[in-house]
Formats: structure tokens, sequence, C-alpha cells
């Protein structure tokens, strides 16, 4: 078999991380979501904190008819082509990246990435709605674990499926530390607002839980009362957990493993981890865990751009 | 003419079961197979780039579900005439870039290739691996009011659209799955095996398992799904010029993320003149330097040959009946559309006598453009073409207008005829394949006869049918 071309290997790669992007974006504001509609709409959760997922300085204003910012935010995340991060974007992003991959992946993956594609296209803007909303979130799930799916089970363990997963592994350490953020932005929200708490600490940390996934998992690895530090501790560090950090990185480095040459990539790793393990936050301190997790999307940024170094920018 | 029905109004025989089908479903479930085909459409990914707007856009391609359909026995004869055409006009190509026998016998003039855009003298001598040049053809044909197939013209160069003759059969499948069971339809899935078989025979001497790459100037070309498509039918690599790079060794590689890795043929989807800067344009940035050098050292097969396109050019057409006479001391199979060389005197002043009666075809324009035709022009229109036939005469040709056949198709106002052509893709190598039908394209503008995708057209499923269909019961 013939060895992967350099710029096959950065669209593979970059169409991982846009799918899991898409992904965890959805599972993130079904989260919020979930929260939220706990809440009667007099009190007022407010949605801001959740446009964090984007970066710690979205472009977005809420006009003062929206009062929650609910519609304002979600229709950022969702259905905003000048968002860039936003779900119709980055479907956008990955259908044009594996439309030039498509002789290196299953047919049954291509069609998956179409139908997503169709879907969001002609759902997003009407998911907007509170109405539609959650089964708009859960399908975009359900494609996107469908599509790992297909890969998982038909696609052979070449370079090819190696550079997916690595897209697919790095984007997902980098959301879960972004959920983490919107934590802290949630947090300094409350600070600032300097009222009184409507929602508990427990159930807050709940939501981040639920935000990955994780909520059950948490649940049967630490005993005990939900607490920030240990949910902000299980998605660092709990490695077991697939889509906590370290765990991600742990997967990272078992493809790595099987790619040609990855000696510079697993050095940076190694910093990563680094990282990783020196994070400890205090989450009571909205400043202080934003920062740390800023801290750790750096290093995952610096991961990346090794991985790009060697597979393709080497080869150019 | 209809292909699916005669003049009394009644189905052809070869259309009888398509027809009582139709007829049975009635037009609201035809209608509601049409949106389940298109549906099938987006979802594989079917799609054709379109440059409008300064954007490219890629669209789901346009299928009309009724097929049109083709006796087996006349399809025989077609591809007979393709396969002699082809064979004829490689020996043709060769002869040209080698000793030049047709011209100093007379039958070809030199002033004609001396004026040729697309003879590369830069390839003089090479005398490639069977002979052949002009490996895979898409020849546009089209039946006129006497009932007879013609050819239209031959696209030598990257002819495109082959893909879809597989996409469409696939959706035409599932819109008709009673007819193909009771029918016996040729298969056209064997497409891709025969152009791999043809790739794998232009390796390098000594290379028995070669690697073979679709070479493609990337995701605005408006066929970068077929190459993409054949890549993946053919397990090959779909690369980019910049993908590729000619050592000091003059071999190939392709740049891995383990390396420079060799390949052994390219299917070119590029044209020649951006294929190497080196020899060809200078500014290129779609080619990879050189590749000419790598494909004259016999280091890499290239399909189709770079200067193939020598043949394909809309005043060479008028020869190749003659062609076929010179090289294979046999007449021609099947017929040239009657062409006028507005090069010759006498034939130019017919022309532009008659040019409301005539189609005016550039020499060199693919896609539809450029093209007259003298009924529906306005004065203006026409005058202009003389002019312009009067500057250049050796860039025009004319013919008559025919009068392209129909098949029905369902449109807004219900199921109507429509003009189509038909494009069979033809293999050479030190034998033929011929595509069992091809890609018929449809004019959906009522009285149209521009099929192009790129101007509005669509296209239609092609079935060979073997065998007669015995009406009864569906």
């Amino acid at each position: 078999m013939a060895q992967l071309l350099a710029r096959t290997a950065d669209r593979l790669y970059w169409g991982a991380r846009y799918i899991e992007r898409a992904e965890d974006t959805a599972r993130i504001v079904r989260a919020y979501n979930d929260l939220v509609v706990d809440y009667p709409s007099q009190e007022m959760l407010r949605w801001e904190p959740l446009a964090a997922l984007t970066g710690s300085d979205p472009s977005i204003t809420v006009p003062p008819h929206d009062l929650s910012g609910e519609t304002t935010v979600v229709r950022y995340l969702l259905a905003d082509r000048a968002n860039p991060s936003s779900i119709v974007s980055t479907v956008a992003m990955a259908r044009e990246n594996l439309r030039t991959t498509r002789e290196v992946m299953p047919r049954e993956a291509w069609q998956a990435v179409n139908q997503l594609t169709h879907y969001v296209d002609a759902t997003a803007a009407g998911a907007v709605e509170r109405q539609l909303r959650d089964r708009f979130l859960v399908r975009i799930v359900e494609v996107s674990r469908r599509l790992d799916g297909i890969l998982e089970s038909t696609m052979t363990r070449s370079n090819e499926f190696r550079m997916l997963r690595l897209g697919r592994l790095v984007e997902r350490a980098d959301m879960t530390t972004r959920v983490l953020g919107v934590a802290a932005a949630a947090i300094l929200e409350l600070e600032g607002a300097n009222r009184e708490e409507l929602v508990t600490d427990q159930v807050r940390w709940m939501s981040v839980l639920r935000s990955v996934s994780a909520l059950q998992m948490y649940q049967r690895a630490v005993r005990g009362p939900i607490d920030g530090l240990a949910v902000v501790t299980f998605l660092l560090s709990y490695s077991a957990f697939p889509r906590s950090v370290q765990g991600c990185l742990d997967d990272i480095r078992t493809v790595l493993d099987g790619l040609p040459s990855p000696q510079a990539v697993l050095a940076e790793l190694d910093r990563t981890e680094g990282v990783v393990r020196a994070a400890h936050p205090d989450v009571t301190e909205g400043v202080d865990l934003d920062r740390a997790m800023e801290t750790t999307q750096a290093a995952i940024a610096r991961l990346d751009v090794a991985i790009r170094d060697r597979y393709v920018a080497s080869a150019l | 003419m209809d292909e699916l029905i005669d003049e009394s109004g009644l189905p052809q025989p070869v259309a009888a079961a398509l027809m009582q089908l139709i007829d049975r479903i009635g037009e609201a479930e035809l209608r509601s197979r049409q949106r389940i085909a298109e549906l099938d459409i987006l979802t594989m990914g079917i799609t054709f780039t379109v440059y409008s707007d300064g954007q490219n856009i890629d669209r789901a391609w346009p299928f009309d579900i009724i097929p049109r359909v083709i006796d087996g026995s006349e399809w025989d004869e077609i591809a007979a005439g393709l396969s002699q055409r082809l064979r004829a006009i490689n020996m043709f190509i060769d002869d040209l870039y080698n000793d030049q026998r047709i011209i100093a016998d007379g039958v070809f003039p030199a002033d004609l290739l001396a004026a040729s855009v697309n003879y590369r003298p830069q390839l003089r001598g090479i005398h490639p691996k069977h002979g052949v040049w002009a490996h895979i053809s898409g020849t546009d044909l089209v039946r006129d009011d006497d009932g007879k197939m013609y050819v239209l013209e031959d696209n030598l160069r990257v002819p495109s659209g082959v893909s879809y003759v597989i996409e469409n059969r696939g959706v035409a499948k599932r819109a008709f799955a009673e007819l193909f069971e009771r029918q016996r339809i040729r298969a056209v899935d064997g497409y891709t095996d025969e152009l791999n078989r043809l790739l794998t025979s232009l390796a390098p001497n000594g290379v028995a398992d070669p690697q073979l790459a679709v070479l493609t100037p990337g995701i605005f070309n408006s066929a970068y799904f077929e190459h993409s498509f054949l890549a993946e039918r053919m397990g090959a690599e779909l690369v980019e010029g910049a993908d590729l790079v000619v050592d000091s060794d003059d071999c190939v590689y392709m740049k891995t993320i383990d390396g420079h890795e060799r390949v052994d043929v390219i299917y070119r989807r590029i044209d020649d003149l951006f294929l190497d800067p080196e020899v060809f344009l200078p500014e290129s940035m779609l080619g990879v330097p050189g590749l000419i050098r790598a494909w004259k050292a016999g280091n890499v097969g290239l399909a189709n040959a770079p200067g193939a396109g020598v043949a394909d050019d809309k005043v060479v057409y008028a020869w190749v009946p003659d062609i076929i006479r010179y090289y294979l001391s046999e007449e021609p199979l099947i017929a040239n559309v009657p062409t006028y060389r507005t090069m010759y005197d006498d034939e130019r002043r017919f022309v532009i006598d008659n040019i409301g009666d005539l189609v005016i075809k550039p020499a060199n324009e693919s896609g539809g453009y450029g093209i007259l035709i003298g009924n529906r022009a306005t004065r203006d229109e026409l005058d202009q073409a003389v002019a312009a036939i009067e500057a250049d005469p050796r860039n025009w040709v004319a013919q008559p207008i025919l009068a392209l056949s129909t098949v029905p198709t369902l449109v807004d106002g219900g199921i109507e005829p429509r003009h189509v052509d038909l494009r069979p893709f033809v293999l050479t190598s030190d034998r033929s394949y011929v595509t069992p039908g091809g890609l018929t394209r449809v004019a959906l503008r009522k009285d149209s006869l521009i099929v192009n995708s790129s101007q509005g057209g669509g296209s239609k499923d092609t079935w060979i049918i073997d065998g007669m269909y015995e009406a009864g019961p569906v």
C-alpha cells in the first residue's frame, strides 16, 4: 500500500477536527440547554458564558429584547456562518476537507459526511428555536458517532486512519478544556452580577460534566457529592475517561506510535502532559480557572503545530 | 425523432417495457421516484463544480429519471465504429509526432499541422507504448432525423463524464429496480477496472505492481468529483501538481508523510499546456516541473499522452474519415457530420452564403462555448461570425444544423421530449474497450440543443438492452 500523501494527511486531520468540533459544540449546547430549561425564564440564567466556547472574546452583541441572550448565543453557535466555529461552519469545513480525501475513506463515511452537511444546511437556522433545538443537536452527535463507527469498523488501520484519529483526539482534548472555560466564564458572570446564585454549585458542575457526557462515569469514579475541584481534576487528569484531556493525550500517544518517525511530536506531547499535570486551578475563582484553561489550550495548540510540522510541512 | 417513441406515438420496441411501466405507475409516482433519485444524489455526494460570480460552487448532479435505451445489436455496431475510429486516430497522432507519412502522402495538409495550436513540437520523436496517445476518449454522438448516429466530436484531451455514467446507473437501478429484474441491461461498472488495466499497462518496463495516480488541477476544477471518483474506484492516489516532484534521477515521486515515494503511471486530468512548466507554459502552477523529462525517459506512464489533442480539433475532425481509410484501409463504420472547412475558399464561400442554415464552431473550444447556431442567431451575431471566419479561417468549421433526437423527460409541465446527445468513453491500448452506452446529456430547456451541464443541461442513464422484450404484465 502506498504511503499517505502529506496533503491528504492534512485534510484528513482537519476534516476530523471539524467534525469533532461540531459534535462537541452540539454536546455542550445541549447540556447548557438542559440546565436552562430547569429554570423558569424570568430567573434568567444567562447564555453569554456559553459563547466563551469559541474563545475568550466572542464577537456577539445581545440586543435588549433577547433578555437572557439565548437566541443570540444559540444562533452564534449553531447557525452563524460568520462564526468559523459554529456548527454550520465546522460541518461545511469538514466536508470541504474530506471532499478531497474520498479515495482514502470508506464510501459510507463520505455519505455520512454528506448527510450531515445537508441536514445541517437545511435545519440549523430552525434549530435556534427551543422546540427543534434538542433534536438537531442529538442528530449532530449521532451522525458524528456513526461516522466514527463506520471508520472504526470498516477502515484499514492505515496512516489515513491514524490521521483521522489524531484530528479527533486533538480537537476533543481542546474542547474539554473549553467546557471548563465556559464554567469559568459562568463563575465570572455570577461574580460580576453580584447576585444570589440561582443555580447551585452542584447543579452547575453537573451540567459541565454532562457537556462531555461524563456525568455517569464521573459518579462511578468519584464518590460523594459533586464538587468543582473533583470535576476539574476528573476532566483534566482522569485518563481512564476517554474525553478527559489526559485520556485524549494517552490515545494520541498510541496513535503517534503507529505513524512514521513521530519523535519530535512525542517530545512535544511530553511537554503538553507536563502542562496538564501542573494545572491546579482554584475552581472557585473564575479568573484562575480561565487562566489555567488558556494555558492548557496553548499547550494543545503547540502539539497541533508539532503534528503539522512533522506530517505536512516537512514533506512540502 | 424520439429515441423511445415512434411517429405514431407508440413505444419503440426496445423501450416497450420502460414505457409500459411509466404508463402504469403514472406521473405522480414517477415524480416521487425522481425526488428519491435526487436525494440519493445528494447523499452520495454526486456533484459537479460550476464557476459563477467569482465562486466555485459544488452543485448536485442534474439527473432525469427516464433513461435513454438503445438496442444491443445497434450498440455493437456503434462500439465497433468507435474502436475503429480511435485506433486510426491514434495511428494518426503517432505518425504526426514521428514520420508524418500522412502528410508526405498528401492526405493531410502540412499547413494545417503547422497552424495547429494543439500540436506539441517539443514531443517529436516520441513513440509511447502501444503507439497510443489518446488512451481515453469521450466521443460525442448525436442521432439525426434520418435515424443514424453521427460522431459530433472527438474529445481526446481530458474528457470527463464517465463517473456520472457509473453513478447514474447506481441511481437508476434503485429507481427502476423492477426493470433491471426483467431485462438484460448491460452493466457499466466494469469501466474503472478496464481503466486500471490500461493504466497498469503503461507502467515503466520492469515495474510489476505500479503505483497509479490521478493528477487533478484541484478542487476548483469542474470535474474534481470525477477525478476523486476514479482515484477511489481504482485504488489510485489522487494527487495535485504540488504533491509530485521529479528528482534528478528523472523519476516522479509523491510527497508522503514518510518521504518521497515513486509514482509509475499518471492519469493526468490537467491540460497538457499546464502539465510541465519546464516544457510548456512556464507560469503554470498546476503542473510538475520535469514531468515530460521523466516521461521521455520512460520512467513514468502518462495518459492521455501530452500532445494527443492535436487530433481533437474541430478542423482536424473533418479529416477523420480519410484518416481511417488511410491507416486502416477500412471504410468508417460511424459517419462524421458533414463539415465545411472555412480554410478552403470554396467551402468558406458556401458557409458565408448559407450561414443562417449552419452551425458555426470554433476549432478549439470545449463545453459548448463559442458555438453559433445559424437559424437561432440574430443578424448581428451572424455578421460577427462572418467577420471572425474571414479574420481567421483556420479556426472555424461549419456543419448543417442537425435535428438532435429527443427522449421523453420529466419536466415541470409533465413528460416532454428533450434533445439529447451521447458521450461513450473509449479506452485504447493494445486493445479497445467501449463503455456500454455512455453519458446521455439532455437539454432541459424546451427546444434547446445545449446539453452541457455547465449551461443548464441534465443527464440520463443510458441502457443498452439485449434481447427483445416481450410485452406482458409488468
